[in-house]
């Protein structure tokens, strides 16, 4: 059994205690804010939406012992996962003497990255006084790097799944190599976009660079690496004080993932979660060997979500930093679900991530419990299609993640139609932008009534999504939870679990999950309906004037509220208790 | 009729500053803002304005009013009702499925404006190229007039889906609820936005329903009152994407209104740069709760097209201003982890930083700059007697925890962490434009803006800096000389290129047409106007206004025409926002568009262009834009010796408190300057003048490197 420390490199203890807390606060805020500069960037460059909408990547700073500087907040999945394929990428190319100024890396090694090799990374070196000091990271979904679909929910190994660059020099001391840009292209089903987001991500990451160099240079290498340490042990010491109030003890939970994508089997696995003084460990062994379909998650975004959700309870409001990490143990079996090796399949390791998110937080609702909520849809719901339009026979592809219903919490009824929290600050794409863009007409775009999860506090609502295919097209279906419902706490009742449909011309219909390359005939109807949140307490508990608002506001039917909440009603069942007229927070003032 | 007023109405204060151009005569006032009543406090600062008959001389009364963003955050407006088309009734509830927060467990959008049970859907369908795929279905409208009615709705939004790409099916709708006898006021998406995406379309128009009912009697009770007390000039309400417009269009288009706060000060800016040749100038805009920042390019004010408040988007054009938690009350404490931390929490006016004796006890930045003699105790404006010994004892308790060597380090400290956090600010602002800050100028405004200007420019590598006159209250100077605009948007998307280019001139060419007409009488919107003014003066202003806009559809000199384009390299989602130039084609404006993106992102590429959105806008100029308004004279005092702080020897040092009067030539600092609203903050390495416009020019001393706030790696700085 393998036991992997989440930090590479110990910061060095002492280093810090002579830096100016003024100058460190200043360059703390200098590397926050220029890692956001870098975000800014890209975003606003990038080509394919699923960066510039979806925010499907991350920008950080590494210093030169691959210790974690700043990173902008994008998709919390990926926070602090760059940190292994910055190493891994810079000693593909032979390590740090082999670096120079204007030297631009690209990586997209799934088992480095975390990830599957759509989401390629860019890694800059930067110098200043003529010394190595940091790098520039940026790692961004490709609308498509090869492999045998453009979206993979089936793959039996890693070869299928997308061209490799195990650590290659893009740009060699500022000059382009023409011949790995042309590799880069004549592997790409979408090389016109690619190349703009190639430009973008080196833009971005220069910038970066650029901004980094005038906060050392500003202050010198040597104030900076003091103040750095200082930084770290600030971090470490904030995140630490919210661990130290946990009462120690060891938590676990267990649950279902739906199928692997190739065999249509469940795979069980848990999470032990132990909390000891102010540190933490989260143990992920209790799961199966590498599956034979690409659910395998690799190491980086399995330590990834341990960070994410203890950033959920700890860490909140404050962009993170290596100290941040230092108090988190992760413990993963070698050759496992959570720590594949070559070559397994890994092209959906973002179901296993996202569902240990959850778990972890439900291990350790019994340690907190006024600070973890009921589960909520609980995946992205990820769906891309493509295809060639009809006039012109162009190319067109395009791909999305779909919100779902948040968990009702301890005092409060949980959100309706968020996206998941590790994809917490993707934005849906409007329909008219849809619209103008695809092949298809929205037909319904709703919140699911009687969706939520009852309960003294009720789970947010899922959405109901009909799109009518106007020309012939393909969909990749990459749903998760499909099976098991979105689980109440402390009584509460569970939600609706995620649901995909495809109604046909002929009048049949389908359901599917993981499922590659669905063909879609012209006028066929594609029926999303994604999970709500579980509920929180006794359903008999619930306020009754909260059931009438929700009644008259048509979150829920009568029906409903009747069955789960028959309290609120009057003893002969025709009344209402209190009647309507009651004053409710969605009303505003006249 | 030479005099212009102009009326600022801030969190704390309400400003008037009046001007006569031919006379150069100047007048200010101040006046507590009244949050439940705004009129009364605006009214009060004309009662309070020094000379008589001050209304009678006045031509124009510009307004900068907050009353459409209160209503907003107060969520005080109509009761809306929204007709939507059939399936798409939870959009805005639904909107883009983000979070404020991403790492917020909790996170919950704020209630959408219009409740569930009165967001009615309607069967109809157009398609995104203007086609009607199926009809309107009049029964639809028709019960939801009837929910609305029994519910009480007063104003009705109605936005159809793709109604940008062909309005017939919402101009319909409006129909229907009039025959069915809907009163209220109805905004339909169309005309409030022109612009694709669904969900924003919808706020906009919602959130017009829901402040019109505050706005236009808001404005006709000002006008009305102004006009008792000999006012006969024209009342002007100040835009968020900059000038101003006429009573009857901000009554018709609230929602203009609505990010305005900062965009005066913003204009002001713009002119300073004007008059001084600046290429690039930096607003620093320090207030009591925030550091409002921009970059000014060419004098031009920073525009986008959409906006936020309070988590909605608005589609209405806005300067890029910037905002963050860092102004003269952010207060200092330290963090969990040791560090000494200032803001974004500020101790407000009530009660205020510690040293304004009113029963605050936490430290603040004004506490900070006060112990280090950037700040002369004793009475100030408003009543507020300063104590240094308060500020002292503020300070004092975070030396020990941040490590740090006693309350001279803590006050150093909360000004430095302070200035860096405005610095950020402005790198981000500057870094977006591909613009690097060191070449620029930075004009330092608001109450302690002055006091930061040579922090900030240490900060950030900045050789000059600008306090220009009335610092303290610039944004009332600022849009008092506001230009009557008004514009106008639609989505198009298309390749471009010149067949095309015909296309979008066409487009231009109606949207120019609707601007003049836009309350010229007759049609629905005028209607609207006429019934929220009621009788009497408001009726008459438009008619008016009506007048004055002819002249712009007559293409008489007056009156210039705009037309920007947003562009994007087909493929792409954002755009970049660019000028047309009438008779251009489109290799030239592929030119123009190819040297912005260019200096935004340092690249080109060879994809085909895309124009998505056709911007036009009519502009009025008002008055001349090549002078500033002069300060008021202030008594000249003699100078005093005090003990001020040197950032750039990292101790205090003997110094004077110069008034602005005294100021005769060319001074080195350290030293602060003192005028009638604020105080400039000289460090050593810097020099102060006078210049003609009425600005203080602080330049870095020839030999002085740029070092100074960094202290400890003095070696490290270069001097370029």
């Amino acid at each position: 059994m393998t036991i992997v420390r989440t930090t590479f490199a110990e910061p060095r203890p002492g280093l810090g205690d002579g830096a100016d807390p003024i100058t460190t606060e200043i360059v703390r805020q200098g590397l926050n804010a220029a890692a956001d500069h870098m975000k800014r960037s890209l975003v606003r460059t990038a080509f394919s939406p699923i960066i510039y909408e979806a925010l499907d990547f991350a920008v950080a700073f590494y210093d030169a012992d691959m210790c974690m500087l700043a990173q902008a907040p994008t998709l919390p999945a990926f926070m602090g996962t760059l940190g292994f394929c910055v190493r891994e990428a810079v000693e593909g190319v032979g390590g740090a003497v082999a670096l120079a100024p204007g030297d631009v890396i690209l990586y997209n090694n799934p088992y480095g990255t975390g990830s599957h090799p759509q989401d390629a990374a860019m890694v800059v070196p930067i110098f200043a006084a003529g010394e190595l000091v940091a790098y520039s990271a940026i790692k961004a979904h490709w609308l498509d790097i090869g492999g045998k679909d453009p979206y993979c929910t089936d793959t039996v190994d890693v070869y299928q799944e997308g061209t490799i660059f195990p650590g290659v020099k893009l740009y060699d001391a500022g000059r382009l190599v023409t011949d790995m840009y042309r590799m880069i292209l004549a592997n790409s089903r979408m090389a016109d976009m690619v190349i703009g987001d190639i430009n973008a991500m080196v833009a971005g990451a220069r910038s970066g660079a650029e901004a980094l160099a005038a906060i050392v240079e500003r202050h010198g290498v040597e104030t900076f690496r003091t103040c750095v340490a200082r930084m770290y042990a600030h971090g470490d010491a904030l995140v630490r004080s919210w661990f130290e109030k946990l009462p120690d003890g060891v938590y676990t939970a267990s649950s279902v993932i739906d199928s692997d994508g190739v065999s249509g089997v469940p795979v069980p696995f848990g999470v032990k979660v132990t909390v000891e003084g102010s540190g933490i460990a989260v143990d992920l062994t209790d799961c199966p060997d590498q599956t034979p379909g690409p659910i395998n998650c690799p190491l980086p975004s399995t330590v990834a979500a341990c960070r994410l959700a203890i950033a959920f309870l700890a860490g909140a409001g404050e962009q993170p930093n290596e100290g941040h990490f230092l108090a988190l143990e992760v413990i993963t079996r070698e050759g496992s679900l959570f720590h594949p090796v070559r070559p397994a399949p890994c092209f959906m390791y973002g179901i296993p991530s996202d569902h240990a998110i959850e778990l972890i937080l439900r291990a350790l609702a019994p340690a907190v419990p006024a600070t973890v909520p009921a589960a909520s849809g609980g995946d992205i719901n990820a769906l891309v299609w493509w295809g060639d339009r009809e006039a012109g026979g162009a190319p067109w592809a395009d791909g999305a993640p779909h919100p779902v219903g948040q968990g009702a919490s301890p005092f409060a009824d949980g959100a309706s139609a968020l996206m998941y929290i590790s994809e917490s600050a993707t934005r849906f794409t409007p329909a008219e932008v849809w619209e103008a863009r695809n092949p298809w007409r929205i037909e319904r775009l709703a919140l699911a009534e009687d969706s939520g999860g009852p309960g003294r506090y009720r789970g947010g609502l899922g959405l109901d999504l009909s799109f009518r295919c106007l020309e012939d097209q393909f969909l990749t279906s990459a749903l998760a939870r499909t099976a098991l419902e979105p689980w109440g706490l402390s009584g509460g009742l569970p939600g609706r679990p995620n649901r995909l449909t495809v109604e046909y011309p002929d009048g049949t219909t389908e359901d599917y999950s993981l499922k590659t390359r669905i063909r879609l005939p012209k006028g066929a109807v594609v029926h999303l309906r994604t999970g709500s949140g579980g509920g929180y307490g006794d359903p008999a508990e619930r306020d009754p004037r909260a059931v009438a608002g929700d009644l008259r506001e048509g979150y829920v039917t009568e029906e409903h509220a009747r069955r789960h909440h028959p309290h609120a009603f009057a003893a002969e069942g025709d009344e209402i208790v209190p009647p309507v007229k009651v004053e409710e927070i969605h009303t505003p003032q006249g | 009729m030479s005099t212009v007023i102009g009326i600022d109405v801030g969190g704390t204060f309400t400003d008037l500053v009046s001007y006569d151009a031919e006379t150069g005569d100047i007048t200010v006032a101040k006046q507590p803002t009244t949050p439940e009543a705004p009129e009364l406090g605006v009214l009060a600062a004309v009662d309070a304005a020094p000379g008589a008959g001050l209304l009678a001389r006045c031509s124009y009364f510009v307004h900068g009013t907050t009353v459409g963003l209160n209503a907003l955050l107060e969520r005080r407006g109509a009761t809306v009702g929204l007709i939507t088309t059939a399936g798409f009734r939870d959009v805005l509830e639904i909107r883009r499925g983000d979070r404020d927060d991403p790492y917020d467990l909790f996170w919950t959008p704020p209630p959408p404006l219009v409740p569930r049970r009165f967001r009615r859907e309607a069967r109809e369908r157009i398609a995104h190229d203007g086609t009607t795929v199926s009809e309107l279905e009049p029964a639809d409208v028709r019960d939801a007039a009837e929910v609305f009615r029994a519910g009480g709705v007063d104003a009705v939004a109605v936005v159809l889906i793709n109604a940008y790409a062909n309005p017939r099916h919402e101009l319909r709708a409006r129909e229907l609820l009039r025959e069915a006898g809907f009163a209220g006021e109805v905004s339909l998406s169309h005309e409030v936005s022109g612009e694709y995406r669904e969900y924003e379309r919808t706020t906009t128009t919602v959130v017009d329903a829901f402040v019109r009912r505050r706005m236009g009697p808001y404005l006709h009770n000002l006008d009305r009152e102004l006009r008792r007390r000999g006012f006969s000039g024209r009342l002007l309400v100040t835009r968020s994407g900059g000038g101003a417009f006429t009573l009857a269009e901000a009554a018709a288009r609230p929602f203009e209104t609505i990010l305005s706060g900062p965009v005066a000060g913003a204009a002001a800016t713009a002119r300073v740069a004007r008059v001084l040749g600046i290429r690039t100038a930096i607003v620093a805009d320090v207030g009591g709760t925030s550091f409002d920042t921009a970059l000014i390019e060419d004098a031009r004010l920073p525009l986008l097209f959409q906006g936020e408040v309070q988590g909605l988007p608005l589609q209405s054009p806005w300067a890029d201003v910037r905002s963050v938690g860092a102004g003269g009350g952010s207060v200092a404490y330290v963090d969990a982890g040791r560090l000494l931390r200032v803001g974004p929490r500020s101790a407000g006016a009530v009660p205020g930083p510690a040293c304004y004796q009113r029963g605050g006890t936490e430290p603040t930045v004004t506490d900070a700059a006060l112990h280090l003699g950037m700040i002369i105790p004793g009475r100030m404006s408003g009543g507020i007697v300063l104590s240094a010994e308060r500020a002292a004892e503020a300070l004092a308790p975070l030396a020990g925890p941040a490590g740090l060597a006693g309350t001279d380090a803590a006050a150093e400290g909360v000004v430095r962490i302070a200035a860096a956090h405005m610095a950020q600010a402005v790198r981000g602002v500057s870094v977006e434009r591909g613009v690097d800050p060191r070449g620029s100028a930075i004009v330092a405004f608001g109450g302690a803006g002055p006091m930061f200007g040579c922090l900030l420019a240490d900060e950030l590598g900045v050789d000059r800096v600008v306090v220009p006159p009335n610092a303290g209250n610039f944004s009332a100077v600022g849009l008092m000389q506001a230009d009557i605009v008004r514009s106008a948007a639609r989505t198009l998307v298309r390749t471009l290129d010149d067949t095309t280019l015909e296309e979008i001139a066409a487009m231009a060419s109606t949207l120019f047409d609707r601007l003049a007409e836009r309350d010229a009488g007759g049609g629905e919107e005028a209607a609207a106007v006429g019934e929220a003014a009621g009788a009497g003066p408001g009726r008459e202003a438009a008619g008016e206004e009506a007048a004055a806009l002819q002249k712009a559809k007559d293409g008489e000199a007056a009156a210039v025409r705009e037309l920007d384009l947003d562009l994007r390299y087909r493929g792409q989602e954002h755009t970049l926002t660019v000028r047309a130039e009438p008779g251009e084609d489109a290799a030239a404006i592929r030119e123009r568009f190819a040297t912005a993106y260019h200096r935004s992102y340092g690249h080109e590429l060879t994809h085909p262009l895309e124009v998505v959105t056709v911007r036009s806008t009519l502009r009025v100029p008002l008055r001349g834009e090549h002078e500033l308004v002069p300060a008021p004279p202030s008594p000249g005092e003699p100078g005093r010796k005090i003990r001020l702080w040197s950032f750039r020897r990292r101790a205090f040092v003997a110094s004077r408190a110069l008034p602005r009067a005294a100021l005769t030539e060319r001074t080195p600092g350290p030293l602060v300057v003192v005028e009638q609203t604020a105080t400039t903050y000289v460090d050593d390495g810097f020099t102060v003048e006078a210049h003609p416009s009425g600005c203080l020019l602080i330049s870095r001393a020839r030999d002085a490197g740029r070092t100074g706030t960094a202290g400890t790696s003095r070696t490290e700085t270069s001097s370029r």
